[in-house]
């Protein structure tokens, strides 16, 4: 853990403390600073903004409800993401997990003055997300996304750290095997190279 | 190309360091070992360029519309709502389980102008269905629906506090017919003690059968 996230750390621990005592302003903060970061996270299981704010709202509602039972063993945002995690599989689960297909759907309708590179690389990722299991596509997520070490991945997802491992190292290996190759830089010639 | 033993076990170790090592949170050993492997072999120098562009996109932000101004505003709405108590649960299989059924229903149909008529002895053939109370009611009886919260404990302690008896009910609306045990009726304040009891829903008089 570096510098910035211990401080980021000791920021949370003390709005989660106003939130337990009642302070709708720290919520308000805690609320806008995990957004984004919620946003995307559970972007990777759903396409739909409507469920997506649903979850992040069912998740800060029982981050306002609990906030006096945290206890400090993880950081504040491994707690979070572990809530939202579990609030996304449920809503899953009461929604339908989103068809595969749809996760096109939203980027055909996107403005052209979306940059290009973003564009293509949103493209080429979307390729490879489709072909994960949505556990192996929290993983990859959590840990090349949001930055969270395995050990944190396993907090949250509630799992022992030897399946996160297996579900990081599978997802990428389907990963490497299905994203087709660096635009720009020769194909591979394992094979036909003399 | 040939791979041997140790350059297989290197590439595996390789595709093992590679997370931590674009996290930045490898050890400097971790991370110049990963560097000098990268540097002579070839296909993990792929690999590793094509982790650093997966990663590089799962850091773009989400692209789907979603304002965090209007989801905190619906957020303490909801906080101001007020929790829904899960009473039918508790008493599922309780003895108020009709007099509840029948408060929900009461309130669905507005009390005021069908429950008069659910109340009265009436003879419409209708009507009577809805009544259990075959038996002429002695004159004092009062009908009274008990809210889902009282305790069982809770509705005899008050049956007692004001000298009453149930003699009959819960009838398919809910209501326990109860009567002054002993002591002479004194109608309108035992009425007013039970509406103004936390716990009861309803209390009104039997209409007296002409
Ligand atoms: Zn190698």
């Amino acid at each position: 853990m570096n510098e910035a996230d211990l401080q980021a750390d000791a920021t949370d621990r003390m709005l989660l403390e106003r939130m337990a005592a009642g302070d709708r302003a720290a919520l308000g903060v805690m609320y806008r600073g995990y957004h984004g970061r919620l946003c995307r996270f559970l972007s990777r299981l759903t396409r739909r903004p409507d469920v997506i704010e649903e979850v992040i709202n069912d998740c800060f509602w029982i981050a306002w409800q609990k906030a006096g039972t945290f206890h400090g063993d993880s950081r504040v945002s491994t707690w979070i993401m572990g809530i939202a995690y579990r609030c996304g599989l449920k809503a899953l689960r009461q929604h339908g997990d989103e068809p595969v297909d749809e996760d096109t759907v939203p980027q055909e309708r996107l403005p052209s003055h979306d940059p290009g590179d973003d564009r293509e690389l949103r493209d080429w990722l979307g390729k490879g997300l489709e072909k994960l299991s949505v556990d192996q596509r929290v993983v990859i997520e959590l840990v090349y996304g949001v930055g969270h070490s395995l050990d944190d991945v396993a907090v949250i997802m509630q799992c022992p750290v030897g399946t996160v491992k297996a579900r990081l190292f599978h997802a990428r290996v389907k990963l490497r095997n299905v994203l087709p190759a660096l635009a720009g830089e020769p194909a591979r010639l394992k094979e036909g190279a003399p | 190309m040939t791979f041997t033993m140790d350059t297989n076990r290197d590439c595996a170790r390789a595709w093992e360091a590679m997370p931590s090592v674009l996290q930045e949170s490898a050890s400097s050993e971790q991370n110049a070992w990963l560097m000098d492997h990268l540097a002579h072999c070839q296909s993990c120098s792929e690999d590793y360029a094509q982790q650093e562009r997966l990663r590089l996109a799962l850091s773009l932000p989400a692209d789907i519309p979603v304002d965090p101004a209007v989801g905190l505003k619906r957020l303490l709405a909801r906080l101001d709502a007020p929790v829904p108590k899960p009473v039918v649960q508790r008493v599922r299989n309780g003895w108020l389980t009709r007099a509840l059924a029948a408060a929900v229903l009461l309130q669905a149909l507005a009390i005021g102008a069908l429950g008069a008529r659910y109340w009265s002895e009436s003879n419409n053939p209708a009507y009577r269905t809805l009544s259990q109370a075959s038996a002429p009611v002695p004159a004092g009886a009062l009908h009274v629906v008990p809210d889902a919260t009282m305790t069982l404990a809770d509705w005899n302690a008050l049956l007692h506090s004001l000298n009453l008896q149930v003699v009959g009910g819960p009838n398919d609306v809910g209501a326990y017919t109860v009567v002054p045990s002993g002591a002479p009726a004194t109608g309108a304040p035992t009425l007013q003690k039970l509406r103004a009891t936390r716990g009861i829903r309803l209390a009104e008089p039997v209409a007296s059968v002409p």
